[in-house]
C-alpha cells in the first residue's frame, strides 16, 4: 500500500498540531493556535489526588477537550472509534487507509521508537496522524518529529493499546464533515469568552486565578512533603517539565495564547486585541523565568526555605498579572462588534 | 540592529551562552561551530534546563522570539543553527 500524500508540519502541542493538520488535509486551513484559542484551551489547575504525594499542576484544559470545543464550536463532525478488541483497531484502522483517509490515534508516547530514546516518556495521550502503511510499517506524520516518519506495527499496537491513566484504547477519529462556511470572528469571541469565564469566574479554589494562586501559597510547604533531598528536587524541576515540556509551546501554552490573539487581530484588524497578545507574550515571558528558576534551584540542590518564599512571590506575580490579563480581555471583547 | 558578519555573529553567541551560564575555563575559541550543544561532544556539556536560559538570553539580546520549544530545539543544536536562525530574523527585521 503507498501512503496518502499528506502535508507534515511540527507544531507546538500534538493535539493541536493533528487537529490541524487533518483539518487541512480535509480543506479548512486554522492553525494550531487558532483551534486552541477557539476551543479555549489555556487553563490553570492547582490540584492533588488522594494517590499522590506531591500536588501537580495543569496548563490547559483536559486532553481531548481540544477537539470536542472545536466539534461543538465550529460545528465539525468526527467519525470517533474505541475499541476492546486490538485486531479489530488495526483492522479498521487499515481500511480507512486503504480508503485514503488519514487518521489522528492516540498513543503512549513512549513507544514511537523513532523519536531518540532520552526523549521518550510514558505519557498515554500523545497524538499523530498515520496516513499509510507499507508491509508492517505504518506511515506516520508526528507533529514532534521533523519529517514523516515509519512505525513498525507491533510498536503502534503498543502504542494504542498501553494500560494506566487515561489508557488509549484504541482511540482514533477523523474528520467525517466539515461546515463550507462559518463565522470564524464570532468563535474567537465565544473562545475567549469562555477562557475568561474558566480562569477567572469557575468557583473553585483551584482553578483559573484562585489556582495560580493556591499553588503559589503551598509551594512553600513543598519541603514538608519530600521523602529527602533528591526527591523534592525532582519534584521542583518538574514545574520546569509542566511548563516547558509536553507540548505546551512553551511558558504552559502562554505564548500560543499570545500567537492566538495576534492571528486573531490580524484576521478581524483589531489593534486592541494585538495590543493584548503583547501583554500576554510577557506573561509568558514571566511564567518562563519561573521555570528556569525552578530548574536551576532543583538542579543545584539550593532548596531553602527562602528560596521557595522567593518561588511563591513569583507564582503570586503570575496570578496577579493574568487576573488583570484576562479582566481585560473580557472587557474588551464585550465590545467586539460582529 | 546592523548587519553582523557571520564569525563575529557565532563568537558572539559562544560568549553570551559562556556568559549567561558562567562556564568557567571555557573561550569562545573552545567551542565548536559544529557539534551538537547538548551532550558529550561539547565542552560546554549543556542540559534541557541551560538550553532555555539560552533561549531567553538570544531573544534579550537579539530582540527575536524562539516560542515553540519543538523549533527551539532545532534551532539549539548547535552554535551554526543558533547563527543561522539570528541572522534570518536580523535580516527579516531589517528588510
Amino acid at each position: 500500500m503507498s501512503f496518502i500524500h499528506y502535508e507534515h508540519k511540527m507544531a507546538a502541542h500534538c493535539e493541536t498540531g493533528t487537529l490541524s493538520g487533518l483539518l487541512h488535509f480535509n480543506g479548512l486551513e486554522l492553525t494550531e493556535p487558532m483551534i486552541f484559542g477557539i476551543a479555549n484551551g489555556i487553563f490553570f489547575g492547582y490540584f492533588k489526588l488522594p494517590m499522590m504525594i506531591f500536588p501537580a499542576f495543569i496548563v490547559r484544559i483536559r486532553p481531548g477537550e481540544i477537539r470536542k470545543n472545536i466539534e461543538k464550536r465550529v460545528g465539525i463532525k468526527f467519525h470517533i472509534f474505541k475499541y476492546r478488541d486490538q485486531h479489530k483497531a488495526q483492522i479498521d484502522l487499515d481500511n480507512l487507509l486503504a480508503r485514503g483517509i488519514p487518521v489522528a490515534v492516540q498513543v503512549d508516547f513512549f513507544y514511537m521508537d523513532y523519536l531518540p530514546a532520552w526523549y521518550r516518556v510514558h505519557n498515554n495521550v500523545h497524538f499523530i496522524t498515520i496516513i499509510g502503511k507499507e508491509d508492517d510499517k505504518y506511515v506516520i506524520s508526528d507533529c514532534y518529529y521533523p519529517e514523516i516518519t515509519k512505525l513498525d506495527a507491533e510498536s503502534l499496537r503498543k502504542g494504542r493499546f498501553a494500560g494506566g491513566t487515561s489508557a488509549p484504547k484504541g482511540f482514533m477519529y477523523y474528520p467525517e464533515s466539515i461546515p463550507k462556511s462559518f463565522d470564524l470572528p464570532k468563535l474567537i469571541v465565544k473562545g475567549i469568552e469562555k477562557a475568561c469565564y474558566n480562569m477567572l469566574k469557575i468557583p473553585l479554589p483551584i482553578v483559573g486565578v484562585k489556582g495560580i494562586r493556591r499553588f503559589s501559597k503551598k509551594v512553600v510547604e513543598w519541603p514538608g512533603l519530600a521523602r529527602d533531598i533528591d526527591h523534592l528536587s525532582h519534584e521542583v524541576m518538574k514545574i520546569n517539565v509542566l511548563l516547558e515540556d509536553q507540548g505546551t509551546g512553551g511558558a504552559g501554552f502562554r505564548f500560543m495564547y499570545a500567537t492566538f490573539l495576534r492571528q486573531s487581530a490580524e484576521l478581524m484588524k483589531n489593534d486592541g486585541l494585538m495590543d493584548l497578545s503583547a501583554k500576554m507574550m510577557k506573561i509568558g515571558d514571566d511564567w518562563r523565568e519561573i521555570s528556569v528558576f525552578a530548574a536551576r534551584i532543583g538542579k543545584n540542590r539550593d532548596l531553602g526555605a527562602d528560596r521557595f518564599a522567593e518561588l511563591s512571590n513569583m507564582i503570586m506575580d503570575r496570578a496577579d498579572a493574568e487576573e488583570q490579563f484576562f479582566n481585560e480581555l473580557y472587557k474588551f471583547v464585550k465590545t467586539i462588534k460582529l | 540592529m546592523n548587519q553582523i558578519q557571520p564569525d563575529q555573529l557565532k563568537h558572539d553567541i559562544k560568549q553570551l551562552i559562556i556568559d549567561t551560564l558562567n562556564i568557567k575555563d571555557i573561550k569562545p575559541e573552545d567551542v565548536p561551530d559544529d557539534a551538537p550543544l547538548f551532550g558529550d561532544n561539547n565542552p560546554m556539556g549543556l542540559d534541557s534546563i541551560d538550553g532555555i536560559e539560552i533561549i531567553m538570553a538570544v531573544q534579550r539580546k537579539y530582540k527575536v522570539r524562539m516560542d515553540d520549544q519543538n523549533v527551539a530545539r532545532f534551532i539549539l543544536e548547535s552554535i551554526n543553527t543558533i547563527a543561522d536562525f539570528v541572522s534570518k530574523e536580523l535580516e527579516t527585521q531589517n528588510s
